[in-house]
């Protein structure tokens, strides 16, 4: 093993270039799951004819637009060391609110503002409460958990409002089911906000004090960096995010649902972990994240066309986040250990 | 193993780090009943071969022989089970764990059912102590003991884990002058039961009360093995030194401007910092000596806005925002902390990303970080502090001690502070990365900055400050001029507090005491 870096080592010396194109993808966090998603895919298009179509990749796609969009919020939050365990409460409050909201008689565009806002605020009280009175992450999210669920319940005595013939909901329903031709509405959608997100986490002050807060707070603090405001932003735009998604979620079901689907925020962290962001914090990134939801995707449309019944799918992408961790960790052991050269 | 036997032997061994060759086929013999002393300057390599003996590194050529039989430790682990224990300065126990539980932690003893025996713990503790003679509760937490007990419940630990070599690495550098007297008497007993002590520091007094022979380092080189106390002092000194300290630090013309920093009952919320008034020039460096615990970190920290404090600092004559450090880099202060790793670097980050750290608020416009100037300008830094790297995107854990300090100092150095405030900046580092690290200090002072410079290490401050403040007890005792002082003048107030004027070389320049 030893030999084998040392070789690697005086290769790149030799040529006088870094690490190859090959071995930097293998350094990449998230290549295992890439690599899977091929593997898994190939197996499938040749054993399920169904798999490779069109119609079922978009599928795909859209059935897990919504864990996406939340994932997407979850990588900041990670990157910065924390965890939001209350985004799927939190999307319920926001769908209970749009449902009221139409009931109410807003029209289509204020409405849709209006939710975005309303989780821009939860979240940013999850932020004010970490940041500021400088409660643990997880004591205040397990709180909201708790709280925001509590409240989506409340708003209609936990009964879910159908929204499908409202006026108001036609051009939210006409754009999350619509397509551009073959490519579906929501498919553009994403990946706009995945090039809006992983752009500002690459390109801008904010994204980098994010990384920098997440690898070493203090460290930020005192090259200062406003640490408690960029918590406060992270939590925010996570919980935009838990709106965006509340508004996806509402488009495809025609209703405005309290009860989440408990499951959900296991498949978002399961999917922003297996994208090769660490829970420790300071690394990672979208496109890993946007690797990892496909990879949790793809399987559970295998297991579906394979007949597997819905009851297994928990067990394998339980069994999967915890492999690709592992995975993940050993080769970041084995990084370290190549790198232990300090004095 | 009677005493006399040769316990552990090393041969030829040579460590090389990135840019530095830290030791170079080194001899060493240890036996059985012998305080062996190991010195040599800072940098010289002693530490690094103590870890080598320790299972820390690895050496890169050269035989480490343990009883006779070749050894190769890949970590402390296996040194520990050959009996070679190391006590450093970064002590290892568990803060939140009782006495007893740490000194025998890993191996308490069980009843039948597996579970803790705690009596029998209890009585074990106390039979371990007793040998060293402490007094110390074994139910006391460790957290809420003082370093030197601390140091005692480590060394307990070692001895009755079964260490037949005690290495102990700079050791007594935050005791005080009593607790290092009574860690002196601990070692000449232990060695009289014939466990062998290896003890790596530079402090003569400490040299002469226990060892019978010495190893001196120079620059990773064995130099001599000599006999004590048949070695004159002078000549151990000679020995240690080999050249002139003044290249070494580097000379410099002092030629300090107007004052830059005004300091007034500059205290701290905790008491650890008791109001202190001083004032600093362009130009000029500041050196800040004192005993851990004195106020000197504190004084460092409070500048650079790390933690919270009361008083009035003025640069340039405009008062700053205290108590957090983006007001204090606005206000032109360079802040580099003593812990890098806790609280400088970003060690999964890169070393581009570790540069531009400090440099965010310039590199970004309207929130968009230009990233073609940040790859620009951490390049050019990398040229102009000297930072061995492969190249800027490969993770700054990769870098060597004194390179990541280069980039530490170097991102500081880069906004051209007023005021450069710096808490032990030569820490754990090598000493070729040492001199090029003063070299960085007196540019940025011939270029007009104050500097501050906070050092446990009395010769580094002698060799580079201009001055030197001394805090005892979180009150600053006195500035001297550090061309009419000595490092005897400045320990004896360091340790005892002294006031200046019972010491009659002392500048009195704004000392309120």
């Amino acid at each position: 093993m030893r030999g084998q870096n040392d070789r690697k080592a005086a290769t790149s010396d030799r040529f006088g270039v870094g690490p190859s194109a090959l071995s930097r993808f293998v350094q990449t966090p998230y290549a295992g799951a890439l690599v899977s998603i091929l593997l898994v895919s190939v197996y499938l298009a040749a054993s399920e004819p169904v798999f490779a179509t069109w119609a079922n990749l978009m599928n795909i796609i859209k059935s897990n637009s919504v864990v996406f969009i939340l994932a997407l919020g979850a990588t900041y939050v990670v990157i910065s060391g924390a965890i939001d365990l209350s985004v799927a409460s939190l999307a319920a409050a926001c769908s209970m609110v749009y449902g009221l909201i139409l009931t109410a008689g807003l029209p289509a565009i204020p409405a849709i503002v209006l939710i975005v806002a309303f989780g821009a605020l939860l979240g940013a009280l999850n932020g004010y409460f970490i940041a500021y009175l400088k409660i643990s992450f997880l004591v205040v999210t397990l709180g909201t958990l708790s709280i925001y669920q509590s409240f989506a319940l409340i708003l209609n005595s936990g009964t879910s409002i159908s929204v499908y013939s409202m006026a108001a909901f036609k051009p939210l329903y006409a754009f999350v089911n619509g397509s551009a031709g073959p490519i579906p509405m929501i498919l553009i959608f994403d990946v706009a906000l995945l090039l809006i997100l992983g752009g500002a986490l690459k390109y801008t002050g904010f994204g980098r004090a994010v990384f920098a807060i997440g690898s070493n707070r203090e460290a930020a603090r005192l090259n200062g960096i406003n640490v408690p405001l960029v918590i406060f932003g992270v939590f925010t735009i996570a919980g935009v995010m838990a709106g965006l998604g509340a508004l996806v979620q509402a488009g495809r079901l025609t209703s405005a649902a309290a009860d989440v689907d408990p499951t959900i925020l296991m498949t978002v962290l399961a999917a922003v972990l297996i994208g090769g962001t660490a829970f420790t914090g300071g690394e990672g990134g979208v496109f890993g994240t946007m690797i990892g939801v496909l990879f949790l995707g793809v399987i559970q449309n295998g297991l579906t066309l394979s007949g597997v019944s819905s009851f297994w799918q928990g067990m394998v992408s339980g069994a999967i986040l915890i492999a690709a961790v592992w995975v993940g960790g050993v080769r970041q052991i084995s990084r370290r250990k190549k790198q232990s050269v300090k004095p | 193993m009677s005493r006399g036997d040769v316990i552990i032997e090393v041969k030829g061994v040579t460590k090389r780090f990135p840019g530095v060759r830290a030791l170079d086929r080194v001899d060493l013999t240890i036996r059985a009943g012998e305080v062996h002393a190991l010195t040599g300057e800072n940098g010289s390599g002693k530490s690094t071969l103590a870890r080598v003996i320790a299972g820390m590194h690895q050496p890169d050529e050269g035989q480490i022989i343990v009883d006779g039989a070749e050894m190769r430790f890949a970590n402390p682990a296996d040194a520990i089970g050959m009996g070679i224990v190391m006590i450093s300065q970064e002590l290892t126990l568990a803060p939140t764990l009782t006495v007893a539980e740490n000194i025998f932690l890993g191996r308490l003893p069980k009843t039948r059912f597996g579970t803790i025996n705690w009596p029998q713990l209890d009585l074990d503790a106390v039979v371990a102590l007793d040998r060293l003679d402490v007094h110390v509760s074994t139910r006391a937490r460790v957290a809420d003991l003082s370093v030197e007990v601390r140091q005692e419940v480590e060394i307990a630990r070692a001895l009755s884990s079964g260490a037949r070599l005690i290495i102990l690495d700079e050791a007594t550098s935050s005791l005080s002058e009593a607790a290092t007297a009574r860690l002196l008497a601990l070692v000449r007993k232990e060695r009289d039961k014939g466990t062998a002590v290896l003890m790596i520091t530079h402090r003569m007094p400490e040299i002469y009360a226990a060892a019978s022979v010495a190893t001196v380092l120079r620059d990773g080189v064995l130099v001599a093995e000599v006999p004590l106390p048949a070695t004159r002092q002078d000549k151990l000194v000679r020995l240690m030194v080999g050249r002139e300290i003044l290249d070494f630090y580097g000379k410099r013309a002092v030629a300090a401007g107007e004052t830059v920093l005004e300091a007034e009952n500059l205290s701290t919320l905790d008491g650890t910092l008791l109001p202190a008034s001083f004032t600093l020039r362009r130009g000029e460096i500041l050196g800040v000596a004192g005993l851990v615990g004195s106020g000197k970190a504190e004084l460092g920290m409070t500048l650079g806005g790390a933690i919270a404090s009361q008083g009035v600092v003025r640069i340039a004559g405009r008062r700053v925002r205290l108590g957090e450090p983006r007001h204090s880099i606005a206000a032109g202060i360079g802040f580099v902390p003593d812990d890098r790793k806790a609280s400088a670097l970003l060690l999964v980050r890169s070393v581009r990303e570790n540069f531009a750290l400090a440099w965010l608020d310039r590199l970004a416009r309207g929130g968009i970080l230009d990233t073609r100037r940040e790859a620009r300008e951490a390049s050019e830094a990398m040229t102009r502090y000297q930072v061995a790297a492969g190249s800027a995107s490969v993770p700054i854990s990769t870098l060597s001690g004194g390179n990541q300090q280069k980039v530490v100092l170097g991102r500081i150095l880069a906004r051209k502070p007023s005021v450069l405030v710096l808490s032990e900046p030569t820490r754990g580092i090598d000493v070729g990365a040492k001199s090029q690290i003063y070299r960085l200090l007196q540019d940025a002072a011939d270029e007009g900055a104050g500097v501050i410079m906070i050092s446990s290490e009395l010769t580094e401050l002698l060799g580079i400050a201009d001055r030197i403040a001394v805090f005892f007890e979180g009150e600053l005792r006195g500035i001297f001029d550090a061309r009419t002082t000595d490092e005897a003048t400045l320990a004896h107030v360091a340790v005892s507090g002294a006031r200046p004027n019972q010491t009659p070389d002392a500048i009195k320049t704004g000392v309120t005491a």
